[in-house]
Order: structure tokens, then C-alpha cells, then sequence
């Protein structure tokens, strides 16, 4: 048998060998998050490598190499899923290199980090400055994790007291012109739904690329056809300019009339329906 | 326009946003919004109830504001 007869036979092998172990290790394999992964997953690709290549080699030490360092790591997964001790020892603990906004330079040196090397790290972080950051700590994998100090944290809805909204995620029902029956069913909708909702739209299902309804049952559509406009889902917006339009009305109303009576109905009425706009407007201008 | 044409429009307006209001706590799958959806649309029927006495008294002092 000629050579890159027997090269073809070894690779293709092979990688279905280094597919069906990585489906066994899982996720956390190709993630690489600990030491063992790390290691077995330079030296998986090595043996296999070599073996594919050197055909000096035996082919059956090959696999018994690349099955030591996937049996091996998958029964430590195991046992350090049970276990604290085996745990800190195998995948490794993080490391603080920065407290209180102060870099603690013991942890940097047995770290063997330099300054700039921290310094590279933060700054991918998006952080120029040291003294911005309250806690970081260096991560088994080697990644940096940063706790930035709470003034420089982005602002979010709690710090300006808005009501908390709390949002569903969006389901694609539409993919490549087909529409998807469980992520339909997910979403709680039904086809005779997203028929109406496609027909309101003026279009049809083979002409949509991809179809999303957010959690108030909106959809949003993209077309094959980029040239034809998609209207944005108007529902929420005219909703709140409506209620705006109405509370004004009943302002002028209210200023316009002559009669005690109604003048007390009409300001009663503006009111409530201010207060409404306060408490809707946040859900209809997402 | 006249005031009676005014109220009647806002009327609708409302009447519009009461019928939005529902059709959003239909559509919604989150359940406190759809709570609040509800809520507010019990309000502006309130509001409706108030604008359409209002209306009534209007047509019965100014005859010529009479219907639509």
C-alpha cells in the first residue's frame, strides 16, 4: 500500500478519534479553564500529530497515548466535582493581584507578572488606570477578572431608581424561510399568529431570512431582499405618543371650559393618565 | 373645531389606547407585565367612563353638538 494511502486512513482515524473524546470531555475541554485541560490538549493534538505523520510509528501506542489523556483528566473531572481539596489542587485557585484598588505586588511576583504584563491585562479590560478597579483577580485560565470600583461602573436602572423591568428573551421563530414550530410553541404563539402578524407586514414567509417576537409579542423581520423596508414594530411607540396626545387634550380641556365641575373632572382625569405614562413608559419605549 | 368635536376625538384617542393596552397584555408572555398592562388599561377605562358623562352633558346643554 502506498504511503498517503496509508496518511489518509491515519488521519481520517484519528479524527474520528479526537471527535468522539471531545464529545466525551465536553464542553469544559475545548474551554480549556483548568491546567488538565490544557495540558491534554496539547498533547492530544501532538500524538496525533505524530502519528498521522510518522508512519514509523504504531498506530495502536498512538491511540493508547491519546486515550491515557482523555481517560485520565475525564476521572479527575469526576473526582474534583466531588471534592474541594482535589478541586484546589487539579484546576487551580485565582489569584488576587489587585485589593482596595492597590496592586499587591507579593501575589504579582509569584504570579511572575510583570507590570506591564498587568498592565496589558487591564487594559484590555478596558481599564487605563489602577486605581479604578477594587478587585481583580487572575484567574486559573490566566484571564484577568476585574471588579471595577462602583463609581466607575456603568450606570444601570437601579442606581437612577427606574422600576425594574423584567424581560423575557426573544424567540426566532423564522429561519431561512421556514418557521420553527417549538421555539413558536416557546414563545407562546401559534401559525395562525405569525400568519396575521406576516400578513399586517404585507410579506411572505419565503421571503423572510429571519423572524424574532420579543417577549410582548412583537416581531421583527429580516427580508432576503434588502431593498424592500421592513416597517419597525409601531404598536408601543404610537401607543405612548396616543396617551401623550390625550393627557394634552385634557390639559386644554381642563383650561378651556368654564364650568367648576368639569374643570375638576378634566384636571383629575390628566392626572391619572400622567401617572399611567409614568408607569407605562418605561415597558413601551424599549 | 368645536369642543364637542374635541372631546369626541379624544374619546377615541382613548379608546384607542385602552384597545392598544389590551392587545399588549395578549401578546405578552411576561407576567407582571401583562399585570400592568392590565392595571393601566383598567385606568383608562376609568378615564373613558369620566370623558363619556362628560360628553353626555355637553350634547344635553348645547343641542348642536349632537352626535358624530
Amino acid at each position: 500500500m502506498p504511503e498517503w494511502i496509508h496518511i489518509i486512513y491515519r488521519g481520517v482515524l484519528f479524527l474520528i478519534l479526537l471527535f468522539l473524546m471531545t464529545k466525551l470531555l465536553g464542553k469544559k475541554q475545548i474551554s480549556q479553564l483548568s491546567f488538565f485541560e490544557y495540558i491534554s490538549g496539547i498533547t492530544i493534538g501532538s500524538i496525533a500529530a505524530e502519528v498521522i505523520m510518522g508512519l514509523d510509528n504504531n498506530i495502536w501506542h498512538g491511540i493508547i497515548g491519546v486515550a491515557i489523556f482523555a481517560v485520565i483528566p475525564f476521572f479527575v473531572e469526576i473526582l474534583s466535582l466531588h471534592n474541594k481539596k482535589i478541586r484546589d489542587v487539579v484546576e487551580g485557585k485565582g489569584t488576587v493581584l489587585i485589593k482596595d484598588g492597590k496592586l499587591l505586588e507579593d501575589n504579582l511576583k509569584k504570579e511572575k507578572y510583570t507590570t506591564d504584563e498587568i498592565l496589558q491585562l487591564l487594559r484590555g479590560k478596558d481599564v487605563f488606570q489602577v486605581n479604578e478597579v477594587e478587585y481583580a483577580v487572575l484567574e486559573a485560565d490566566g484571564k484577568l477578572s476585574v471588579l471595577l470600583k462602583k463609581d466607575n461602573r456603568p450606570l444601570t436602572r437601579k442606581d437612577i431608581d427606574l422600576p425594574s423591568i423584567n424581560e423575557k428573551e426573544p424567540h426566532t421563530i423564522i429561519m431561512d424561510g421556514e418557521m420553527i414550530d417549538d421555539k413558536l410553541a416557546s414563545a407562546g404563539k401559534n401559525r395562525a399568529w405569525l400568519k396575521q402578524e406576516l400578513d399586517k407586514q404585507n410579506v411572505t414567509i419565503e421571503n423572510v431570512f429571519l423572524g424574532q417576537v420579543d417577549s410582548s409579542g412583537q416581531l421583527t423581520l429580516d427580508l432576503y431582499d434588502d431593498k424592500i423596508q421592513v416597517p419597525k414594530p409601531q404598536e408601543k411607540p404610537l401607543l405612548l405618543a396616543n396617551m401623550k396626545k390625550c393627557q394634552a387634550d385634557l390639559e386644554l380641556f381642563a383650561l378651556a371650559t368654564d364650568s367648576e365641575k368639569a374643570k375638576r373632572l378634566y384636571a383629575a382625569n390628566a392626572r391619572k393618565l400622567q401617572e399611567s405614562m409614568d408607569v407605562l413608559s418605561p415597558h413601551l419605549k424599549g | 373645531m368645536t369642543i364637542g368635536a374635541d372631546l369626541k376625538q379624544c374619546l377615541a384617542t382613548i379608546k384607542s389606547i385602552e384597545a392598544g393596552l389590551s392587545s399588549l397584555a395578549i401578546n405578552t408572555n411576561a407576567e407582571d407585565e401583562q399585570r400592568l398592562y392590565h392595571e393601566q388599561m383598567m385606568v383608562i377605562e376609568e378615564i373613558k367612563q369620566d370623558l363619556m358623562k362628560r360628553i353626555g352633558e355637553v350634547e344635553r346643554e348645547e343641542e348642536q353638538y349632537k352626535g358624530f
